[in-house]
C-alpha cells in the first residue's frame, strides 16, 4: 500500500493523525487513571516505583497483580469486539450490525458454558487446560454466526430482518446458557453470572497474555482486509467489478469477526453494545476508510471498556457491578439513535 | 367455518394438564392421594405438596398463560404487527424494572403494591416503546417495533443489574422473582389478577368486531365506524396491564404472548370473537406445557419455565420472520 492511498499527503490525512493521536491521549488518560485510581488511590510516582520494581511490596501487589492484568484484560477485549463489530457492520453492510445483537456473543457464551460443563469434575476443577476455553467459545460463536448466515442467505433477508434472526438466536442461546448455569455446578454457576455480564475484574495474567497471543494474530488479519471492506462498499455488483469476490469476503469477515468475539468473550464475557458503538463512533470522528476507522474503532472500544471499568469500581465499589451493565447502559440509547437515524433515512 | 369443537377440546386439554401437573413432579403422587389432599387437606408431607405447591403454580400457569396470550393477541392486533409480544417489547423488563426500583427505594412492599407498580412500569414501556417505533418507522414497521423493544429491554435490564448487585438486601428475593416462571409464588395476587384477566377478556371479546375492522387499514375501520385511534389505545393499555399483572404474579414470562395468538391463527379462527378465547385457551395450554415439562427436563432439579418457552417461541419467531409479509393478516 502507497502512502497516496492511506492518504499521508494531505492535510485530511494530518487531521486523521491528529483524531487518532487524540483517541490515544484519551486512552492513556483513563489507563493512568484505572492504575492508580481505586479502592486505595496510589499517588503516581508509587505506581511508577512498583512498575519498575522499587516500590512497597502492596504497591507491587495491586499494581503488577490486580490493577494491570484488569487494565489490559479491558483494552483488549473492548478493541477485539470493537474490530468484530466494524468486521460485522461491513460484511452486512449494516450499521446495526454488532457481536450482540447477531447472537453471536451469546453463542460463544453458550460455547463455554458447555466446555466447562463438560469438563468440571465433582470439585468443581477443570479437568483439561482453560487454554482450550476459547476454542470452545469461537465454536459456539461459529455455530450461530453460521445459522445467521444461512438464515439471512436463504431468505434474502433484508439488513434489518438478519438484526432479527440474530436476536432470536441470541435468544436461544441464552436459553441454553441458563440451563447450564442452573443445571452446572454450583461455583461456577455464581462466577459465570458475573462473566456473562461482562466483567474483567477477576483477570489474571494467564489470561491476559492468551488473549494478546490471539488477538496478535487476529487484528493484522483484520486490518490486512481494510481495503476489501472499502471495496464492499460499494453495491454488490460494482465491488465484483472491482475484481472483489463479494461472498468469499463477507465470508471471511464474519469468519474473522467470530473469532475476535470468541476471544473477548471467552475471557471478559459479553461487554454489552461495545462492538456496535465503537466503530459507528469511530465513522462519525474519522471517516469510512476501513484502515482508518478499524484502528480509530479499536481505540475507542478499548476506552470504553477501561472507562466502563473505571465507573464500576469508582462508583459502586466495593461491590462488583459488571463493566458490561455500565457499557450497555451508554450503547443502548446509542443504538436507539442509530435505528431512529436509520429510519428517517429510509422513509 | 367455526368450529366449536376446538375450543372444546382445548378446555379438555387444560383439564387434562391440570391433573397432570397435580400429579407429576420429583415424585408422582398417585390420583387417590391427590384427590384426598384437594378435599380433605391434611398436614402429611404429600397432601403439602399437593395443596401447596403443585395446585398454586398448576392455577398461576393458566391464568397468566391466558393473560399473556391475550395480551399478545391485542398487541398484535392493535399495533397490525405479528411480532408484537410483551417480552419482546420490553414491556416485561419495564414492569421488571419498575418494581426493583420499587422494592430498593422505598423497601419491602405489599404484593398489591407491587403488581401497581409492575402495571405501570408495563404502561411506561409501552408508551415509551410504541413512541420510539412510531418515530422511527410506524408501528407495523416489524423491526423497527422489534429493535426498539429489544434494545429498550438490553437498556431496562442493565439498569435491573446494577440497582440489584448495588442493593444485596433485596437481591435474592427479587432476583427469583425475575427469573420468571409459576412454581412458589404467591397465590393470594391471583386474586387481583384474575378477576382483572377476566374483565378484560371480557372487554376485548366484547370489543371483537372492532378488533376485527381494525386489521383492516386505518380509513376502512374508520369508513366502518371505529373510533380507531381510541381503540387503538384502549387495546394497548389493556395489554400493557394484562402484562404488568402476569409479571407480579409469575415474574416477566417470555414468548407466550408471541406463540399463542398464532397459534389460534393457525387453527383457523379469524374473526376475534373467536381468536379472542382461542388466544387465551393456548396460552394456558402452552404455560402448563411448559411448566410441567420444566419439572422433567434437568430432573431431579427444576429447569426455569423460559427456557422451554424460549424453545417453543425461537422457532415460532424465526419462522414469523422468514416469512416475505410479516403482517398479521396471515
Amino acid at each position: 500500500m502507497t502512502a497516496a492511498s492511506i492518504g499521508f499527503e494531505t492535510t485530511a490525512g494530518y487531521q486523521r493523525l491528529g483524531k487518532i493521536a487524540l483517541l490515544v491521549l484519551v486512552l492513556a488518560v483513563f489507563s493512568v487513571a484505572g492504575i492508580v485510581l481505586g479502592s486505595s488511590d496510589l499517588p503516581v510516582q508509587r505506581v511508577l516505583l512498583a512498575i519498575f520494581g522499587q516500590g512497597e511490596r502492596t504497591d507491587t501487589i495491586i499494581v503488577w497483580s490486580l490493577r494491570m492484568p484488569r487494565l489490559l484484560m479491558a483494552m483488549l477485549a473492548g478493541a477485539a469486539l470493537a474490530l468484530a463489530g466494524l468486521a460485522l457492520q461491513r460484511a452486512t453492510r449494516n450499521a446495526l450490525a454488532a457481536p450482540s445483537v447477531l447472537g453471536i456473543a451469546d453463542g460463544a457464551a453458550l460455547g463455554v458454558m458447555i466446555f466447562l460443563f463438560a469438563f468440571s469434575n465433582e470439585s468443581n476443577a477443570l479437568t483439561v487446560s482453560i487454554l482450550w476455553q476459547p476454542l470452545a467459545a469461537a465454536c459456539g460463536a461459529m455455530v450461530f454466526a453460521l445459522a445467521v448466515m444461512i438464515l439471512a442467505v436463504k431468505t434474502g433477508a433484508t439488513p434489518l430482518r438478519i438484526i432479527l434472526y440474530g436476536v432470536a438466536l441470541g435468544a436461544l442461546a441464552k436459553a441454553g446458557v441458563t440451563l447450564l448455569m442452573i443445571d452446572g455446578p454450583v461455583h461456577r454457576a455464581s462466577q459465570a453470572a458475573m462473566w456473562l455480564a461482562g466483567s474483567v475484574f477477576q483477570a489474571r495474567w494467564s489470561d491476559v497474555s492468551t488473549l494478546a497471543i490471539v488477538l496478535a494474530i487476529l487484528v493484522p488479519l483484520t486490518l490486512l482486509m481494510a481495503r476489501r471492506m472499502d471495496q464492499l462498499q460499494l453495491d454488490e455488483q460494482s465491488a465484483a467489478a472491482t475484481g472483489l469476490p463479494v461472498r468469499t469476503t463477507q465470508f471471511m469477515l464474519f469468519g474473522l469477526a467470530t473469532c475476535l468475539t470468541a476471544a473477548a468473550v471467552s475471557f471478559a464475557g459479553a461487554l454489552g453494545f461495545v462492538g456496535l458503538v465503537a466503530p459507528h463512533a469511530a465513522r462519525l470522528m474519522i471517516g469510512g476508510r476501513a484502515l482508518w476507522q478499524a484502528v480509530a474503532a479499536a481505540l475507542l472500544g478499548a476506552t470504553m471498556v477501561v472507562g466502563a471499568d473505571l465507573v464500576v469500581r469508582l462508583a459502586f465499589s466495593p461491590l462488583e457491578v459488571p463493566a458490561g451493565a455500565v457499557t450497555a447502559i451508554v450503547g443502548a440509547p446509542y443504538f436507539l439513535f442509530i435505528l431512529l437515524r436509520a429510519g428517517r433515512v429510509n422513509a | 367455518m367455526p368450529r366449536p369443537g376446538l375450543s372444546l377440546g382445548l378446555v379438555f386439554l387444560i383439564v387434562l394438564l391440570a391433573a397432570a401437573s397435580l400429579h407429576l413432579g420429583v415424585r408422582f403422587t398417585p390420583t387417590g392421594e391427590v384427590w384426598r389432599a384437594l378435599t380433605e387437606g391434611g398436614d402429611d408431607q404429600t397432601a403439602l405438596i399437593v395443596a401447596t405447591l403443585r395446585l398454586p403454580r398448576t392455577l398461576i400457569a393458566i391464568v397468566v398463560g391466558g393473560a399473556l396470550g391475550l395480551s399478545g393477541l391485542l398487541l398484535q392486533t392493535s399495533t397490525r404487527n405479528a411480532l408484537a409480544e410483551p417480552g419482546l417489547l420490553g414491556i416485561n423488563a419495564g414492569a421488571g424494572f419498575a418494581v426493583v426500583l420499587l422494592v430498593v427505594v422505598l423497601g419491602e412492599q405489599s404484593l398489591s403494591m407491587m403488581a401497581v407498580a409492575a402495571c405501570i412500569g408495563a404502561l411506561a414501556c409501552a408508551a415509551l416503546v410504541f413512541s420510539l417505533a412510531i418515530s422511527v418507522g410506524g408501528m407495523s414497521s416489524p423491526s423497527h417495533l422489534l429493535l426498539a423493544g429489544v434494545t429498550i429491554a438490553a437498556l431496562l435490564t442493565s439498569g435491573i443489574q446494577i440497582v440489584i448487585v448495588a442493593d444485596e438486601r433485596t437481591m435474592e428475593e427479587l432476583l427469583f422473582w425475575l427469573s420468571g416462571g409459576f412454581a412458589d409464588r404467591d397465590m393470594r395476587l391471583l386474586a387481583i389478577a384474575a378477576p382483572a384477566s377476566i374483565l378484560i377478556a371480557l372487554a376485548s371479546w366484547r370489543l371483537a368486531p372492532m378488533l376485527d375492522a381494525l386489521l383492516t387499514d386505518d380509513s376502512t375501520a374508520q369508513a366502518l365506524g371505529v373510533p380507531v385511534l381510541r381503540v387503538r389505545f384502549f387495546m394497548l393499555v389493556l395489554a400493557a396491564i394484562l402484562a404488568g399483572v402476569s409479571i407480579a404474579v409469575a415474574g416477566p414470562v417470555a414468548f407466550i404472548g408471541l406463540a399463542a395468538p398464532h397459534l389460534a391463527r393457525f387453527s383457523g379462527a379469524q374473526s376475534h370473537v373467536r381468536l379472542v378465547p382461542l388466544s387465551i385457551l393456548f396460552g394456558s395450554v402452552l404455560a402448563l406445557g411448559a411448566d410441567i415439562a420444566a419439572r422433567f427436563v434437568i430432573y431431579p432439579s427444576e429447569a426455569p419455565v423460559g427456557i422451554l418457552l424460549a424453545i417453543i417461541g425461537v422457532p415460532t419467531l424465526l419462522y414469523l420472520l422468514q416469512r416475505k409479509r410479516v403482517g398479521v393478516d396471515a
